[in-house]
């Protein structure tokens, strides 16, 4: 198999590199791999060589040294790798891998932001999230302050001769960018030549939040990452920590977490569907959308008790059980909702000024998607058929199965399909849920929550893309070091390159389609 | 009396109020002489009947053309709530019918900004000439067979000549604010109407071909057999799309778009000012579904109710189908607008007007 | 954009197809709820602020005062728990009990984690103030007003 190959090759051109086999259930990755900092070039060419894609690209401080984690995973072959640098903790230098992976770009910023870590060969290595003066790197054990001639401003964008070339900012406040996000796009006349997204306006820190509070206590902040499909995340932080922990889930709470996770997902869809139609001009699905939402969210309200940020999975299983009402109230949506695809597919789908708006418009290109890092249904779009449900099933999935929607040419046309395709399919996966949903308890009492010392990956599929939390535990009951591993962030990744030449309206069009929430992406 | 001054010092709502105020003062001058006694109309003897006649129904058309505009933003936002299945506004009055006067009231009480850097001349003369078509073609509409203004023999050359001011008006909106989003929203505009105004006069030739006069009363008459509609419905269809873009309204509202350039022309416009905008936007509406029912639809020709009625049942039926598209399409993008002008309707419209020609030459 | 004819007719209807639908919502029934002239039925189960449950026997809250809520919170909302050892119990009876609406997520970690189950949520969503001191409720006043009025308090 394709990860059996890899780790031949690495054997054989860089045999410095360790390799050792771990423990699935336990760790969430199957392979470790530690190199040092001058071979890591070598080993990601030759992971991009045998077609893996970057997943996440962390940095950990212990004190004495840090140590960059790198995730990569394959479409074909779903076994993570990881692989570990340490460097040194007074003057961190890495090769940069962003000529290889173009999406570990933006990681590689971020990890020199709040740690220090100097990239070389590194194309634009300046300020991602935080403010241009910053006296200190937020992310170390101690307070490590920043040398003078570190301290950039952020990158401005050189002025051209050319008369028509002017610079229009999508700026923070707008309509159409969904949050808080600025882009400066240099135009000529009609023509986008270059875009470039500014994040960090909805920069929280949570990533430091979760180092000062225990494992219980974070639940509430995981929700608050990704409002809209906020179970998801609900559910990636607390089967991380089963996986830590070895702590068993029954069934029905199993099952229960998979039919809440769907339901977010569809009332996530439909609001992508509304506000992205709210952006081309049509002000009616939107209403229709929330019509929808609506009863999603009642449901949900009734076993949760909230509508948007839910705190519901708790460790070993859910805060309450479900009743009848719930199931009734689930069979009564069900039967409702498959009328309503009608009405979507009637008024917007086969609509020629929509179609003309997203045929062929924003297409990500199979090679693209794997050197930045997309995932979700912007990749299924573009024809590759990887859903984390599928490639490494969790929870109540391994007995539901569950359908994958495929694209072919990966344009806006293609996204659109791709994610009203997936609200079907998670209605036929609530369907067969609530039809065999166990007796039993739903939840195993935790006394107590004894990490061992150790590092765990969970990757769950949420509605923008792969979910990944990633613990560094020393034994404490706080995390050592806490790393999610945004959908949105890689997503965005890509948008420079596929708006290259594409008209403004076009670019509202494809920034649209990506179905970005800029709170997960900031953090 | 010190709060309306500091709310109207505007030259435009000086110039508008002063002329109504003076023509409603001369009225209520010639009625009290009229009551008292005196002959008034030899006033106007040396002008004859057609001078008092054109002066009522000047005063007529300006207050049906604000009673229009204060009914159609009811109406819109009345009909965009039931489509997307919630009541429009409830509170203001039974049904929300006072919401356009508390709309019109907040307007008005708006600070009247002049960003600094303002071409000014241009600046505050867009609006005012953004009302003249609206009112000049009011003149020729014939609400009934008698209650037109004045029936002029080349009526609808003066509407689509006048409608050519608008085009001017946009421009000099959008150049005189001196802001990269106005500017950029003026011209689109300026290339839309143009694109549009053609087919538009290509899609009303056949009528006129068939009714063999350019006078708006005669075209009505000659559908005393069958409307126009049934003999050119491609014309129609043309002349509708066309409609739809001449107005600024969606699917073609780029220049209004407000997810892509904030408001386009009229960004820089507060208050009083732009309430000329939108009062000329909803009131040019209803001027091309009145000209379509006058070329199509049979004008006021209808069995049992007074013409007039009919006259308003139509234009507002067409009128109702303009917003329903408003809120069911997305939007057009700019490029693929100008290509179906350019590439699709006017070619259609000049193969339907030969073969029209052809057809009545037979 | 120069079409064939069957793409001209395929796209026209489905324009007309869109306006279908929207003429059809333009004549169904209004899906919204005229607040506050109507209410909604709020679930059982809807997390508003929390209140304090009463013991049958006693008539007062369960609470014991042993602050184990105030400790575990996440954003510490909870300020003061403070109680006194009335006569012949064995446990204290809490008499104050602030808590600090303003940072509440409503996350149930106090609810879950009371040891006498003295926490539940009410399902007050009314709640408007004009400043901030307006939600710094004292839990035990609330729940003897609750217990005067027999209404929910606010």
């Amino acid at each position: 198999m394709v990860a059996e190959q890899l780790i031949e090759d690495i054997r054989s051109s860089r045999p410095g590199v360790e390799v050792k086999e771990v423990p699935y259930e336990q760790r969430g990755y199957w392979f470790d791999l530690s190199t040092g900092p001058e071979d890591i070039e070598e080993v990601a060419r030759l992971f991009d060589r045998h077609g893996y894609y970057i997943e996440d690209v962390c940095c950990v401080d212990f004190k004495e040294y840090l140590q960059l984690v790198y995730h990569f995973n394959h479409w074909d072959d779903p076994r993570r790798i990881s692989v570990r640098v340490n460097l040194s903790a007074e003057d961190p230098v890495a090769p940069s891998i962003s000529n290889v992976y173009e999406g570990a770009g933006w990681h590689e910023r971020e990890i020199h932001e709040f740690f220090g870590v100097h990239f070389e060969n590194h194309p634009n290595l300046s300020y991602l999230f935080l403010h241009e003066g910053i006296d200190f790197y937020p992310l170390r054990k101690e307070k490590v302050p920043v040398p003078e001639e570190k301290k950039r401003l952020l990158s401005s964008l050189p002025v051209s001769e050319s008369d028509d070339v002017f610079f229009v900012n999508m700026g923070p406040q707008h309509p159409s960018t969904h949050g808080v996000l600025r882009l400066i796009l240099k135009m000529n006349g009609e023509y986008i030549e270059r875009a470039e997204p500014v994040l960090g306006y909805l920069h929280r820190m949570q990533e430091k939040m979760a180092e000062n509070r225990t494992y219980l206590k974070y639940l509430p902040n995981a929700s608050r990452l990704d409002y809209v499909g906020a179970m998801s995340y609900n559910l990636c932080y607390v089967r991380a920590m089963e996986r830590l922990c070895g702590i068993e889930v029954p069934p029905r709470a199993e099952y229960v977490r998979v039919i809440a996770v769907e339901l977010n997902r569809i009332a996530s869809h439909l609001l992508w569907l509304g506000t992205y139609l709210l952006d081309l001009g049509a002000f009616t699905p939107f209403l229709y959308a929330f019509d929808d939402r609506e009863q999603i969210l009642d449901l949900l309200e009734g076993i949760t008790g909230s509508r948007l940020t839910y705190c519901y999975c708790r460790f070993g299983g859910l805060y309450n059980d479900v009743d009848e009402d719930f199931v009734e109230g689930v069979k009564a949506f069900l039967k409702r909702m498959w009328k309503r695809f009608k009405i979507y597919n009637d008024l917007v789908t086969g609509n020629v000024i929509f179609i003309h708006r997203t045929r062929d418009i924003g297409v990500i290109p199979k090679e693209v998607a794997r050197r930045y890092g997309v995932t979700g249904p912007n990749l299924r779009a573009s024809g590759v058929s990887y859903d984390l449900r599928k490639a490494e099933p969790y929870g109540a999935y391994r007995e539901l199965g569950v359908e994958v929607a495929v694209g072919e040419k990966g344009d806006a046309l293609d996204r659109y399909l791709v994610r009203l395709q997936e609200m079907e399919n998670s209605l036929r996966v609530i369907e067969r849920a609530i039809k065999e949903l166990p007796d039993g308890p739903y939840r195993t009492e935790v006394k107590k929550l004894k990490p061992p010392e150790g590092d765990v990956y969970f990757a769950v599929e949420g509605p923008r893309g792969e979910v990944g939390i990633y613990i560094v535990s020393d034994g404490s009951t706080t995390p050592y070091r806490l790393k999610w591993r945004s959908p949105s962030f890689s997503n965005l990744t890509c948008f420079p390159e596929i708006s290259k030449g594409v008209l403004i309206a076009d670019a509202v069009s494809i920034l649209g389609s990506l179905d970005l929430v800029i709170p997960e992406m900031d953090r | 009396m010190r709060a309306l001054r500091k709310a109207f010092g505007d030259d435009v709502v000086k110039i508008g109020f002063g002329l109504v105020g003076a023509g409603f003062v001369a009225l209520l001058v010639l009625l009290l002489l009229g009551l008292l006694g005196m002959k008034v109309w030899k006033l106007f003897a040396p002008y004859g009947r057609e001078a008092i006649r054109a002066l009522v129904g000047l005063v007529g058309v300006l207050g049906f053309v604000l009673f229009n505009a204060l009914l159609l933003v009811w109406a819109e936002r009345k009909v965009a709530g039931h489509m997307q299945r919630r009541i429009g506004p409830k509170e203001v009055g039974p049904y929300g019918l006072l919401q356009s006067i508390a709309d019109s009231l907040k307007l008005l009480g708006k600070e009247i900004l002049t960003p600094r850097f303002v071409d000014r001349p241009l600046y505050y003369l867009a609006p005012i000439i953004v009302f003249i078509p609206v009112l000049v073609a009011f003149v020729v509409i014939p609400f009934d067979a008698r209650l037109q203004v004045r029936d002029i023999n080349v009526g609808i050359v003066l509407i689509l000549a006048f409608s050519s001011l608008n085009v001017i008006a946009i421009l000099l909106a959008g150049w005189s604010s001196v802001n990269k989003y106005s500017l950029i929203g003026g011209i689109r505009s300026v290339s839309q109407n143009i694109a549009y105004e053609i087919p538009l006069l290509l899609s009303l030739l056949p009528v006129i071909l068939l009714a063999g006069s350019l006078s708006m009363k005669e075209i009505v008459e000659a559908q005393s057999k069958a409307w126009f509609v049934f003999y050119q419905p491609i014309a129609f269809i043309i002349y509708f799309i066309c409609a739809v873009a001449e107005t600024n309204r969606t699917p073609f509202d780029l220049p209004e778009a407000e997810s892509e350039l904030v408001a386009g022309f009229h960004t820089e416009y507060s208050g009083m000012r732009f309430a000329m905008f939108f009062l000329a936007e909803f009131t040019n509406v209803f001027i091309v579904s009145a000209i379509a029912t006058t070329f199509f639809l049979g004008g006021y020709k209808g069995p049992v109710l007074p013409g007039i009625i009919w006259f308003f049942i139509k234009s507002y039926v067409l009128v109702f189908i303009i917003m329903w598209f408003r809120w069911t399409f997305p939007r057009v993008r700019f490029d693929q607008l100008l290509n179906f002008s350019w590439k699709f309707l006017i070619p259609l419209a000049l193969a339907n007007l030969i073969v029209t020609g052809w057809c009545l030459k037979l | 954009m120069i079409e064939k004819p069957k793409e001209v007719i395929k796209g026209a209807w489905s324009l007309i197809l869109g306006m279908a639908v929207t003429i059809k919502a333009f004549f169904s029934p209004v899906v919204t709820c005229q607040y506050p002239r109507e209410t909604l039925r709020i679930s059982p189960r809807f997390r508003g602020h929390i209140k304090l449950v009463e013991d049958e026997e006693t008539g007062r809250p369960k609470c014991i005062a042993c602050g184990v809520c105030a400790r575990s919170c996440p954003s510490e909302s909870i300020k003061e728990v403070e109680g006194e050892k009335r006569e012949g119990e064995k446990r204290k009876s809490v008499t104050k009990f602030i808590l600090d609406f303003t940072t509440c997520s409503q996350c149930g970690i106090c609810v879950e984690i009371c040891p006498t189950g003295a926490i539940t949520f009410s399902a007050d969503y009314n709640l408007a103030g004009f400043s901030r001191e307006d939600f710094y409720f004292d839990l035990v006043e609330e729940f003897y007003r609750w217990k005067e009025k027999r209404v929910e308090s606010r």
